[in-house]
């Protein structure tokens, strides 16, 4: 699964980062992204709520995002 | 009628009647109400005709009614005054403002989750405590269901948050303490209004001696000034229609012209002058700055502009993108022009920002 480290980084960049390596993958491919920010699991829900994604939290820092 | 001229923000001018009327009660309202002389006496008269009108403006009881020097506090007195018990339960709304939050979790704290319109997602409740119930939410603007919510509490005391508007028909039919903020009339900030309903069950949670209920440190001319604000605010509710207008113009243009956008809540079910808008890959902090060079004043929940850098609570509650954030809040005598330029400025701010990522 491609990696997308985001630490260090405040919103929205996390998520600007999300949307850049989703673009470049396949339908139905997964990424996962690193991010300590606290708005980044509020922003990703609804990121793939706009965007017609999945996201799910896999840990404090690390995130699932699937191209649909 | 206040000018406002590019302030989309919370807090406003004081209405010119109120700021009038300050100066003239700082000349006439400066004695201690409380104590024995001619010039006390007069101010304990004005006090009392204050209470009044503040009474009959928000349909209560003058009896019922306790001025705060702090209005921030008035949530605490209205949930704790409440609380029978260090374990008595307190439910609360998850967008709730963060001095209800605060006083539940010194309690026993049960958090209520909402849907993505900001309605409260919940079944019918038979435990006993204290429901602590948002009129209106200060964010997004989105009116509770007040009357439906209470019926699925019905062992529950109800305490108010009505620091929003002065609208006191938003009030369920049952409650038992609610607090009102001079703010959220164009009145001058630092008067909060407790209203106790219940008195036989609402105690002073402060330490106290002797009989007051709440703090007297109050300042009269402050009041005195409120009062001339909510009697200005009330008498002229049609503007509250106009305003609604307005919101539903920005809301429009805004959606129409701008992709990625979360808008918070329906307008017909949220006070009329407050909407809330988030843009996707966009800098809170940053459009804040834009829109202020371009003469628009306007607040915002992104974590980027609050002090400990956390998202809304109100937004993510919700499920509504919280960076990009800004809040409108439509002030009265604000024009159909001015709301068409503030849309333009966001429309091509947001643009601009979204160009630069």
């Amino acid at each position: 699964m491609k990696e997308v480290d985001s630490r260090g980084k405040r919103c929205p960049a996390p998520i600007i980062d999300c949307a850049a390596a989703i673009a470049s993958v396949e339908s139905g491919v997964s990424i996962l992204l690193l991010s300590d920010d606290p708005a980044t699991l509020p922003d990703l829900l609804a990121w793939a709520r706009m965007t017609n994604n999945s996201a799910i939290k896999i840990s404090e820092e690390s995130f699932q995002i699937t191209k649909k | 009628m206040v000018r406002v001229t590019g302030n989309f923000r919370k807090e406003s001018p004081l209405h010119p009647k109120a700021e009038a009327a300050l100066l003239a009660a700082f000349d006439a309202g400066w004695a201690d109400p409380r104590k024995l002389s001619s010039s006390s006496s007069k101010a304990h008269h004005m006090r009392q005709e204050a209470l009044e009108s503040i009474a009959h403006q928000l349909s209560l009881r003058s009896d019922e009614i306790e001025i705060l020097g702090e209005p921030l506090l008035g949530h605490y007195l209205s949930i704790a005054g409440l609380a029978t018990s260090p374990k008595t339960k307190i439910f609360y709304c998850a967008t709730s403002r963060s001095e209800v939050i605060a006083t539940a979790r010194s309690f026993d704290p049960v958090e209520l989750p909402v849907d993505i319109r900001g309605n409260l997602d919940i079944a019918q409740n038979s435990q006993p405590g204290v429901l602590a119930l948002q009129i209106a939410n200060g964010e997004t603007g989105i009116i509770t269901a007040t009357d439906e919510v209470v019926k699925l509490f019905p062992d529950c005391l109800i305490a108010c948050d009505a620091t929003t508007t002065p609208d006191a028909s938003l009030l369920p039919s049952r409650w038992d303490s609610a607090i009102f903020d001079s703010g959220s009339w164009a009145g001058p900030s630092g008067i909060g209004i407790l209203a106790i309903r219940n008195s036989k069950v609402w105690k002073n949670p402060l330490p106290h001696i002797g009989i007051s209920r709440v703090p007297q440190s109050y300042s009269l001319p402050l009041l005195l000034s409120s009062v001339v604000a909510l009697e200005a605010w009330k008498s002229d509710l049609s503007e509250d229609m106009r305003l609604r207008d307005l919101s539903a113009q920005l809301r429009l243009r805004i959606a129409s012209s701008v992709s990625d956008c979360d808008i918070a809540g329906e307008l017909d079910s949220s006070l009329g002058n407050i909407s809330s808008f988030s843009f996707l890959y966009c800098h809170g902090e940053e459009l804040l700055r834009e829109l202020s060079i371009r003469g628009f004043d306007l607040d915002s929940g992104s974590a980027c502009t609050s002090d400990d850098l956390a998202p809304s609570h109100v937004l993510a509650a919700m499920g509504i993108l919280t960076h990009g954030n800004i809040r409108v809040t439509i002030h009265r005598g604000t024009t159909s022009d001015e709301i068409e330029e503030l849309g333009t400025a966001i429309i091509e701010s947001v643009a601009q920002m979204r160009a630069r990522n």
